[in-house]
């Protein structure tokens, strides 16, 4: 008998995934801006962090426009930590760009485009808009699911005031989006009508029940009066670059077929510029200064850097923070030979901060932030072990291995890890230095030998 | 005065008309960078349609804010992703006479004693309830708020019949004057009988 497999129906609630940096959630200071030796997910690192502290401070009063700020350090060493520190502690109003140097090159857009885009990406306008929003208490919510498990969901939400009830039909993003937020009958929902954002302002006063167990931040708030539709003034942040994009899409129902913008005219960002000092002027908008981020800057050419030289001129610029692992080393695009990587003519306007290594006290602090991050129980030897792996190889190998030893603890049903989980994982995955030094050994048997080592004598 | 100063703005916009399909089509482009497009019958010159729109503060252009008329709702179909009213509720528009303001409210299924019609002149506007609490409409006049007048409650009345509400607000006798005075000016225009009509919208 063939049973039909009716695939499971999964709702995308929140998926959070752990990424290298996730358990930053701050740079770690304190009021003073002293910064503590384990904090928000930073370890050590005390004289950078305090530096880039005091970068923070200059950001969020927003005075000072086109600052640059260059991070250099060994590889591992924190450099892109202590930027997302820095994006993290800005808060969500301030816009943080971030991208890597590499991400500029393409073939639909020319070099000093991509960086315009980036850097008007990094400031925002806060102004005032009237949009229409929808606010009242759920009555009921219907969502039919297609028995197959596949296609196109419907939907039926109930909404009321004090005085008027609506049904509204629900297109399957917007199901989406509720079931993301979880609203349920009783709560009080405001959407906004243009970009369908939903937000939940709490329960309603009459579905309060005394016996109920609610989550202590549950907020109990009155049904909405009067009409359901309203048209409300909203203050938002919107990037430069989105006003761009919607003052040069072409006009009309070409406008539909006009997906990516391409490049933006300079003429259509001069007037964008005129327009909003105008509205500063006029109190109408407020300009944010936010910060761009670009990683490992050294991949940038000669003309990038001469375009950057440029724009951090002007007074709408943001605060640059660049970040670079490299040492003296050729400039790209040319022959010569700078600090970075970067121009002397450009170093000469960066603030520099420098990240040091990582003392064994300190990776062995990471490790252990890490290992709670991802879930992943180590028992002490195991722990002194890592660390010295750490050590030794690097933080980032060190680091891979807790959860690929993680996998094998549960594989033998383990709680914790213990020494042999990491040594099996050890010899399983070669380190950087392990596999050079097997490449030596056997590089007479791989591939391609003979033309890459005459290739290697030339250099 | 006050009377006099909205139909100077509509005198110094810049106006295109079009006679189509039986109506007498007038797109007017205002000083300040609205536009407004309007639609009569030929036979009665009654007034069909009456549209509005604006440019966003941030540029990009809205779309059209029907004051008088039909909505046309085909954006509808274009994102079924979103959120929109089923076609089971109630539907407001408003369709003048030549005395009087007219509003019809279709999908009311409920009998007349629940419905109550008033004027709230501190905040300019019409607000009609429903005793079961199914439908409230707070709407303003934009007519006699672009010239000035006040509202008078006695001018309104509302009817219900094969499910919709009809609510009466009588013209006053400037507006009258005026509709009279502008509809005497559209006529002079002439428009081109047919076709495309290059107007500067952008």
């Amino acid at each position: 008998m063939a049973t039909t497999k009716v695939p499971e129906v999964r709702d995308i609630t929140r998926i959070e995934r752990i990424g290298a940096h996730s358990h930053i959630r701050g740079l770690g200071l304190d009021d003073a801006l002293e910064p503590r030796q384990v904090s928000q997910g930073m370890v050590g690192q005390l004289a950078s962090r305090r530096a880039a502290g005091v970068i923070l401070e200059m950001i969020k009063d927003g005075h000072i426009a086109g600052r640059a700020v260059l991070i250099a350090g060994q590889p591992g060493t924190g450099k892109t930590a202590i930027a997302m520190g820095i994006a993290q502690s800005l808060g969500l109003d301030t816009p943080f760009t971030a991208l890597a140097g590499s991400e500029i090159f393409s073939l639909e857009m020319s070099k000093t485009e991509a960086l315009s885009q980036a850097f008007r990406k990094a400031i925002g306008v806060r102004i005032k808009e009237e949009t229409e929003i929808i606010e009242g208490e759920v009555v009921e919510i219907q969502i039919d699911r297609p028995a197959t498990g596949t296609g196109s969901k419907v939907g039926k939400l109930t909404l009321k005031t004090t005085e008027m009830e609506t049904i509204y039909d629900l297109g399957n993003k917007m199901i989406d989006s509720l079931s993301k937020e979880k609203v349920q009958a009783g709560d009080v929902i405001t959407i906004d009508k243009a970009t369908g954002k939903i937000s939940k302002l709490g329960r309603s006063f009459t579905r309060a029940r005394d016996y109920d167990a609610m989550g202590a931040q549950t907020q109990f708030v009155q049904c909405p009066e009067g009409e359901l539709q309203k048209r409300k003034e909203v203050v938002h942040t919107v990037s430069l670059h989105e006003i761009d994009v919607i003052n040069s899409r072409t006009q009309g129902f070409l406008a539909l077929f006009s997906g990516d913008t391409g490049e933006i005219k300079s003429e259509v960002r001069e007037q964008i510029n005129a327009k909003v000092c105008e509205w500063r002027e006029e109190g109408k908008a407020e300009i944010i200064p936010g910060v761009l981020f670009i990683d490992e800057v050294h991949m940038l050419d000669m003309e990038c850097f001469s375009f950057l030289n440029r724009a951090l001129e002007s007074d709408l610029s943001p605060v640059l923070i660049m970040a670079t692992n490299r040492g003296i080393t050729r400039i790209r695009g040319t022959n010569y030979q700078s600090p970075h990587g970067i121009p002397i003519d450009l170093l000469d306007r960066l603030l520099i901060i420098a990240t040091s290594p990582y003392t064994e006290k300190e990776t062995k602090q990471i490790l252990k932030i890490r290992c709670e991050e991802e879930d992943v129980e180590l028992s002490e030897e195991a722990h002194t072990v890592l660390t010295r792996i750490g050590m030794e190889t690097s933080l980032r190998y060190a680091i891979q291995l807790i959860s690929t030893a993680g996998l094998v603890c549960r594989k033998r049903k383990g709680t914790e890890v213990q020494v042999e989980d990491i040594k099996r994982v050890y010899s399983l995955f070669l380190d950087e230095a392990r596999s050079s030094q097997y490449m030596k050994e056997y590089q007479d048997s791989f591939l391609f030998n003979e033309t890459q080592s005459a290739a290697m004598d030339t250099s | 005065m006050a009377v006099h100063s909205w139909i100077d703005v509509l005198k110094l916009s810049k106006k295109t008309a079009l006679v189509h399909d039986g109506k007498r089509k007038i797109h007017y482009l205002l000083t300040d960078g609205r536009e407004l497009a309007e639609e009569y019958d030929l036979k009665t010159d009654e007034l069909i349609v009456r549209k509005w729109r604006h440019k966003s503060p941030l540029g990009g252009q809205s779309s059209w804010q029907v004051e008088v008329g039909e909505t046309l709702d085909f954006t509808a179909s274009f994102d079924s992703d979103g959120i929109k009213e089923s076609s089971s509720n109630p539907v407001f528009m408003r369709k003048d006479t030549k005395s009087s303001f007219q509003w019809r409210i279709r999908n009311l299924p409920y009998p007349k004693d629940v419905f109550s019609v008033s004027v709230v002149p501190s905040d300019r506007c019409v607000i009609i309830k429903t005793s079961n609490k199914k439908y409230y409409k707070k709407f303003s006049i934009p007519d006699l708020d672009r010239s000035q007048l006040p509202l008078d409650g006695s001018a309104l009345s509302f009817t219900h019949a094969n499910n919709t509400l009809i609510v009466s607000y009588k013209k006053p006798k400037e507006i009258l004057s005026l509709e009279q005075e502008l509809l005497k000016e559209l006529k002079k225009l002439k428009g081109t009988a047919e076709g495309d009509v290059d107007c500067k919208t952008q």
